[in-house]
Order: structure tokens, then C-alpha cells, then sequence
């Protein structure tokens, strides 16, 4: 497994962070800089969404030289920034090296200021990015509007 | 409103109507001194499921300690006990509601049971392929599912009566649709949406003069204005206890008796037999033989407190204090820049759904948490209504006996809050 780099970023952040309201703001923030083309109207499309979510959560993955690249994207803006948090901190992996990654990831970045419900959305998006890794091993590419 | 009809407007600070003690009443709810993220709790979700008084813990609590055993069965001193405490919230639910007799009171686990139970007992025995069901565009889907199985099953057809923009039953529709097909009308009492509370009356009226049946959902209804079964004339009346102020697990149908006498029964089992033998088996009379298994017996228990809780507080006043709140908190969120507040009958529950232009209602909901206020995001469980008003959900507030013009503010004080995090 190599070294997460931005995973552990966002974990040392959230880590000094010793206020839960202030925790819940940085995740608002990090949504907050996730623009509208950093994830474009054509690939906001059906196939793309991550289904079970609360809000909508479109997910794609641009796989490389054998390693998955990811982005994604909510209409929530709450959900944005968890969302970005994802695909920044676990891109660049193997579908192997996805496979490795457990609920423990998710519980270290220290979301203690989400609800439940959605700390549980946050491992439901990891097990999709193996998912996409895998499909992605098999090549099969991302859906984009016609 | 008043008993006499007219609302009480309330100001910022003015908690209580005349002849309603809402911080007196607010100390019967344990819950309500919580805090939430170290902030005062404002319980704002009381449409999802209320919070429970003293009362209702206590009986449910005396149960278990004094008297628990299993009804209806054993030849013991508890179990008489139980049985009797047991029978007398049926009786307690009877006067509450207005029914003619007990036996047409009939317990079920929720409002969805009761729903499934009408529909797959009596609609087995009375529809067949081709006869209609009636629901409204605003119904939960506890009122609309069990229909569509039906519909799978044995080809009956659900036909659904349309709303106004505002959230209205349209009357002239509802009426063209009541044709010689339409065997039921199974329309909510108050949108659990939009806190519209349809002209109930006029649609049991207008449906028994064409020989249809109407089941009405009361699961919202109850809880704000109570209900009169002799009164509005309906065939059944289905409502949940734990909205209700009483415990989770115990819903209530109320069905006229000469209809229930004609009903098979819906599930097998102890309690609703008469005898048992493998040449054939008979059923009791209603209510039992709609009963099969044990019953939630402490939580039965529960709601008969519940009932008692709610008659002496009176619903005439809680609704005067509630009708208050609606208007007051009504006209504070419509201060607020952006605001869309959805259902605008003039007969409404303390109910507000809305959205804030620009926001995701999640994204509200989740800032709203964080300040202590409690409400529900998303569709509510009304999947077609929100098709209907074209949005993919709401943020709803509801309100109840124990809130507040506090409550409102600080709700008010929540959604501004919420902009300024997220635009």
C-alpha cells in the first residue's frame, strides 16, 4: 500500500480540529471548492450515480496504467466535500490496494460531527470505489451523456 | 384555532395561548431538558414520531414492574390484570375516537398494518379485477403501496385524485372520478407533507352517495384535531400510536362493525381462533380475529396513557395552541430570503415543509442538527407527491403540543445560520 498522502492530510486536519462544529465547517468547505465543471453535466448521468445515498452522488473512475483515478460529485454540498474527501485521499490505488482499504480509513478521518447515517453513506462510497476499481481492471470505461 | 374557530396569534416570546400552559406542559417530556451538541433540543420532528409525556413511560413502565403477563389466556391474577388493563385502552380508544363499541377497535403494529390489513382482508373479500381504489396525490406510501399490491394481485386499479399547486384536494376532480368502478376512497385525513387537511367529510359524503367505502388515514390527523368516527361516517379509520405521543409497535383500525364481521381474517394464529382442528378451524368475531399472536401488550397499555394524557390537556385547546404556533412560525420563515414554503391549504396542520432557494434540503437539515434542531429532510414517504410538486424533497418541521414560539426561533435563527454556512 503506498502512502496516502492526501488521506492522511485530511485526517491531521480534522485531527487538530478539536471542535465538532468547526469539523463540520471544513467538510463544508472542502464542498464548498468543488465547483460545478470540476465535474461536468455529461457525466452526471444515471449510470453514474452511487444509488442509496440521501442526497445525489454521481462517482466516476478514470483508470490509468492499471491504477483508478476518481472524481465525484453531490447536488449537497455537505455531501460534496465528503465526496471530494474520497476521491482525493484514495485515487492513484490498484484495485488491490482499494481492496484493502477498511471501515478503520473512514473512522480515522474523525467525522465524529456527521451523523451515523452518514459516516455509514462514507463506507458505502469506499466499497463503490472498489467496486469502480474493478470494473475498471476489466475495462470497462465511464458512462458519459450521449 | 380557538374553540370558537379563530386563531390566536402569537408573538416571539409568547409560548402559550389562553388556557394552555405549554411550559407546563413541556415538563411532562422528560426529553425535551436533553441536549443535542451540547445545545437546548428543539424537537421539530414530532410528524415523524412524537415524543412521549411521563405518563405513557410510567404506565409502560408499571407493566412490566406490577402486572405483565400474557392476555387473554392465562388463568392467573397478572394475566387477568394485564388482560383487563389491556381491554380497557380498547375502550379508551373507542370514547377517544367516538366508535360505536370496542369491538370495532381493532390493534395493529402501525398505520402501514392497519393499510395492509383493510386491503388484503377486506379488499381480497369485496374488489376484483377491474373495481378501483381512489387514493389522493398526496398520500404516504403506506397508502398507496398496499393498494398496488392489490393491483398486482388481482388486477384492481389504483386511481389517483390530483392536488393543487398549493396542496389542495381538487373536490370537482375528486368527484368526476367517483364512477360505478370505484369501490374505495382511502385518502389521508392531513398530509403528512404538506399539513393539508382535506374536507374529509365532504369526501365521505360524496362517496357513500355512490355506494363507495372510505378509509381514511388518520396518522397525522388524529394528532392535530382528534377525530369522530360516528361523525365524519367512515368505513375505516387507521391511525400509529407513537405519533400520538404513545409508544412505538401499536397501531389502531377502526372499522364500522357490520363491515369487519364480513372480513376473513388477514394473519393465522393464537388469540383469533375459536377452535383449532385439522377438519377446520374457526375464527372469533372482530376485533380478536384480527389479532393473531400476542399483541403489544404494555405498549397498548401505553396508548391508552396517551389517550388520557391528550384528552385532559383537551384537543380543542392543543389545537388552538398548535394553529398559534403554525401561524406565527408560518409568518417567521416567510421572512427569510429565498423561502418556499410548500402546501398552503387554509386547513392545515402545524406541519411546514420548505426549501431555501439555493440550498439542498439535506444540507439544511444538516446545519439545522448542529444548532439542536430536530427535523426531517428528504421525501417524507411521499415519493409521488414530490414528483407532483416537482422536487426531489423537502426540509419538514412539525410541530406539536410541547413546542414553542422559542422553538420556532431558534428554527428560524437555524435556517439563517444555515445560509450563512452555505452560500
Amino acid at each position: 500500500m503506498p502512502a496516502l498522502e492526501k488521506y492522511q492530510e485530511f485526517a491531521d486536519a480534522l485531527d487538530i480540529i478539536d471542535d465538532e462544529d468547526m469539523r463540520f465547517e471544513y467538510i463544508i468547505d472542502i464542498g464548498k471548492r468543488v465547483k460545478d465543471e470540476d465535474f461536468p453535466e455529461h457525466l452526471r448521468v444515471p449510470e453514474n450515480i452511487m444509488h442509496g445515498c440521501m442526497s445525489q452522488v454521481w462517482l466516476v473512475n478514470n483508470p490509468k496504467d492499471g491504477k483508478n483515478y476518481f472524481s465525484g460529485f453531490s447536488d449537497a454540498i455537505i455531501v460534496k466535500g465528503l465526496v471530494s474527501m474520497m476521491v482525493q485521499s484514495f485515487s492513484g490505488l490498484t484495485a488491490a490496494e482499494l481492496d484493502e482499504l477498511t471501515v478503520e480509513h473512514v473512522q480515522k478521518l474523525n467525522l465524529g460531527a456527521l451523523t451515523t447515517q452518514r459516516q455509514i453513506g462514507m463506507m458505502a462510497m469506499l466499497e463503490h470505489m472498489k467496486k469502480l476499481g474493478h470494473l475498471g481492471d476489466a475495462g470497462i470505461q465511464t458512462k458519459e451523456k450521449q | 384555532m380557538t374553540d370558537s374557530g379563530n386563531i390566536i396569534k402569537l408573538r416571539s416570546g409568547d409560548n402559550s395561548c389562553q388556557a394552555f400552559d405549554v411550559e407546563s406542559v413541556r415538563k411532562d417530556f422528560p426529553i425535551l431538558s436533553e441536549t443535542v451538541y451540547n445545545k437546548p433540543l428543539v424537537f421539530m420532528d414530532s410528524g415523524a414520531s412524537a415524543q412521549k409525556p411521563t405518563a405513557v413511560i410510567n404506565a409502560m413502565d408499571d407493566v412490566y414492574r406490577h402486572y405483565y403477563a400474557n392476555v387473554h389466556r392465562g388463568a392467573h391474577y397478572l394475566s387477568q390484570q394485564s388482560t383487563d388493563a389491556f381491554e380497557r385502552a380498547r375502550e379508551k380508544v373507542a370514547t377517544f375516537m367516538n366508535a360505536a363499541t370496542a369491538d370495532e377497535i381493532v390493534f395493529t403494529k402501525n398505520t402501514t398494518e392497519a393499510i395492509n390489513l383493510v386491503a388484503d382482508s377486506w379488499g381480497h373479500r369485496f374488489l376484483k379485477a377491474g373495481d378501483e381504489v381512489i387514493v389522493s396525490e398526496m398520500e404516504h406510501h403506506a397508502n398507496i403501496v398496499p393498494w398496488q399490491l392489490l393491483e398486482q394481485k388481482i388486477g384492481i386499479k389504483v386511481v389517483v385524485a390530483p392536488i393543487s399547486d398549493g396542496g389542495e384536494l381538487l373536490m370537482d376532480e375528486f368527484a368526476g372520478l367517483l364512477t360505478d368502478k370505484v369501490k374505495l376512497v382511502a385518502m389521508t385525513g392531513c398530509s403528512n407533507v404538506l399539513g393539508t387537511i382535506p374536507p374529509v367529510k365532504d369526501i365521505i359524503r360524496l362517496a357513500h352517495g355512490k355506494n363507495i367505502r372510505v378509509l381514511i388515514d388518520g396518522s397525522q390527523s388524529i394528532v392535530h384535531q382528534g377525530v369522530d368516527v360516528r361523525d365524519l361516517d367512515c368505513d375505516f379509520y387507521v391511525f400509529t400510536g407513537h405519533k400520538l405521543y404513545g409508544p412505538t409497535g401499536v397501531g389502531v383500525l377502526y372499522g364500522k362493525l357490520d363491515i369487519l364481521k364480513t372480513m376473513p381474517p388477514y394473519q393465522g394464529g393464537g388469540d383469533m381462533i375459536e377452535t383449532v382442528s385439522f377438519s377446520g378451524t374457526t375464527f372469533k368475531e372482530p376485533p380478536h380475529r384480527f389479532e393473531a399472536g400476542t399483541p403489544a401488550i404494555a405498549e397498548v397499555i401505553g396508548l391508552g396513557a396517551a389517550i388520557d394524557y391528550v384528552k385532559d390537556l383537551g384537543q380543542d385547546r392543543i389545537a388552538a395552541h398548535e394553529q398559534g404556533l403554525l401561524a406565527y412560525a408560518t409568518a417567521e420563515l416567510e421572512k427569510i430570503k429565498g423561502m418556499r414554503i410548500y402546501g398552503q391549504s387554509s386547513d392545515k396542520a402545524a406541519i411546514l415543509s420548505f426549501i431555501v432557494d439555493g440550498l439542498h434540503p439535506f444540507d439544511v437539515a444538516a446545519v439545522l442538527d448542529r444548532q439542536g434542531v430536530a427535523v426531517r429532510v428528504g421525501q417524507h414517504c411521499a415519493e409521488p407527491l414530490m414528483h407532483r410538486l416537482g422536487i426531489e424533497g423537502t426540509v419538514r418541521a412539525s410541530m406539536g403540543l410541547y413546542n414553542t414560539t422559542d422553538d420556532v426561533d431558534a428554527l428560524v435563527r437555524a435556517i439563517i445560520k444555515a445560509k450563512e454556512m452555505l452560500i
